[in-house]
């Protein structure tokens, strides 16, 4: 009887304590991406590789990714930012991104009147490690302008 | 001044028997209702829930002999009476499918962050902890589940004229009174996602003042914080192991206040389902259904999932 009395008081004890039990988070800004004026057109996963993008546009590029015709114009801008993906520490079953692998720009120009040119910039981030191959040039500007944009409501 | 000498001790005594036996009189009683509908899951996963869970979370509660005294059986009868209200294994059919997914990954979720069994049950009842390789178990049985390996095929819906007329009549807005704002789309990226359970992609904004909060290592946010979760389908993986989003499904809203939403950690939620933004929940107690969830698993976090940490 002593002992359960004594268990009860603990337990008690340990109840009352558990409200103050509280640590709080490391937070990383340092993920952070600020994309400027550039508005969002969508968010790519990439499980192979074990990253996660969003690719941002100026209102060019937006609006040849709201298109259904996806004709590229000139002047259009666009920024992927490629992060690291890890587990959400609060979650299990769900991917977060961690830190920023890679920040590729594409920007679209009159080449001459038969055509268009593309400057293309890619940099490296935290994430990024030494011996990481970088993506081929022709086939990433492919990618990133001819992604449409995501749905929003 | 004359000590209390025994007869002080002995009615003090007494008082306290009167107390104990009026609390044993007024005591509540566990009572089991009957089974309707329980959950069917592999043998290996049911072991492991009854001797974890069902005590408190079922109609089969095996109530010890200490668990009946006083005061204690009141803490049991309120556990049991919370762990019911929360999810039953007696009544799992009460649930939609979607909605029984979510629970059970949400209850991995707790064992995992050791948030449940509570500590003080385990406490009383040692048997009833979790091991490592249970929750592995449990872990690899949710990853069986319809919702992990959901694609979206269905073809992309965009925005229609018909949507847009309805959106300009009028705004939608949450039983508790948060309304729809297409504002977000300014603001920054805090954070992107791949969400398994349910299968889903997901972009996390925050506003400025929730953004300047987390570049200042800032906990708990201030007030005038806002965080908008946009939510897709994901479209079958390519070649090159890209997943891109499918159709759009809800957009999630958090706006922290801590005396307007006090109830809810200071947190207001709100939840928009498909392109007519049709708000969630069928009463206002829907926003308790958020809270519970984000309060068990993000408290150091202030309540939210999707912030940038290490």
């Amino acid at each position: 009887m002593k002992s359960t009395i004594s268990l009860y008081i603990t337990a008690l004890a340990l109840f009352v304590m558990s409200c103050n039990d509280r640590n709080t988070a490391d937070l990383a800004p340092e993920y952070l991406y600020d994309a400027g004026n550039e508005k969002v057109i969508k968010s790519i996963i990439n499980n192979k590789k074990g990253t996660i993008a969003m690719l941002y546009g100026n209102d060019i590029a937006l609006q040849t990714a709201q298109d259904s015709l996806l004709k590229l114009s000139p002047g259009a801008q666009y920024t992927l930012v490629t992060w690291k993906q890890k587990p959400m520490p609060q979650w299990y079953g769900t991917n977060i991104n961690a830190e920023i692998y890679s920040v590729e720009h594409v920007n679209v120009a009159h080449r001459n009147v038969s055509g268009l040119a593309f400057d293309y910039d890619f940099k490296t981030g935290e994430g990024f490690k030494p011996g990481d191959a970088r993506p081929g040039k022709d086939q990433q500007i492919e990618f990133i302008t001819s992604q449409r944009a995501a749905v929003f409501p | 001044m004359k000590k209390p000498g025994l007869t002080f001790y002995k009615s003090a005594a007494i008082v306290l028997i009167i107390i104990f036996v009026a609390l044993q009189i007024g005591s509540p009683a566990i009572k089991n209702p009957p089974v309707t509908s329980e959950i069917v899951v592999p043998k290996e996963v049911k072991q492991i829930l009854e001797r974890a869970c069902y005590d408190c979370h079922s109609n089969e509660a095996k109530v010890e002999w200490f668990d009946r005294i006083a005061p204690a059986s009141f803490l049991v009868a309120h556990d049991v009476n919370e762990a019911r209200s929360r999810f039953n294994f007696s009544e799992w059919d009460r649930n939609p499918p979607a909605v029984q997914e979510l629970l059970l990954w949400e209850m991995v979720n707790a064992i995992d962050q050791q948030k449940m069994p509570l500590q003080r049950y385990q406490l009383a009842h040692p048997g009833s902890k979790v091991s490592a390789s249970e929750l592995t178990v449990l872990k690899q049985y949710v990853n069986t589940l319809p919702g992990r390996h959901k694609v979206d095929t269905a073809r992309i819906v965009a925005r229609s004229l018909t949507n847009d007329k309805f959106l300009t009549q009028k705004t939608p807005v949450s039983l508790n009174g948060i309304p729809y704002s297409a504002e977000y789309k300014n603001w920054k990226i805090i954070s992107v996602t791949d969400k398994f359970d349910g299968g889903s992609m997901r972009i996390v904004y925050g506003n400025d003042v929730l953004v300047k909060a987390l570049k200042n290592h800032q906990l708990p946010f201030p007030d005038g914080s806002r965080v908008v979760k946009v939510v897709w389908g994901k479209q079958a993986e390519d070649k090159d192991g890209n997943v891109l989003p499918g159709n759009f499904q809800n957009a999630q809203f958090m706006i922290k206040d801590s005396k307007k939403y006090s109830s809810t950690e200071g947190w207001g939620f709100a939840k928009f389902d498909g392109l007519d933004l049709k708000p969630a929940g069928k009463t206002v107690l829907f926003e308790q259904t958020c809270a519970n969830c984000h309060r068990l698993l993000a408290p150091e976090n202030d309540f939210v999932f999707n912030i940038p940490t290490k």
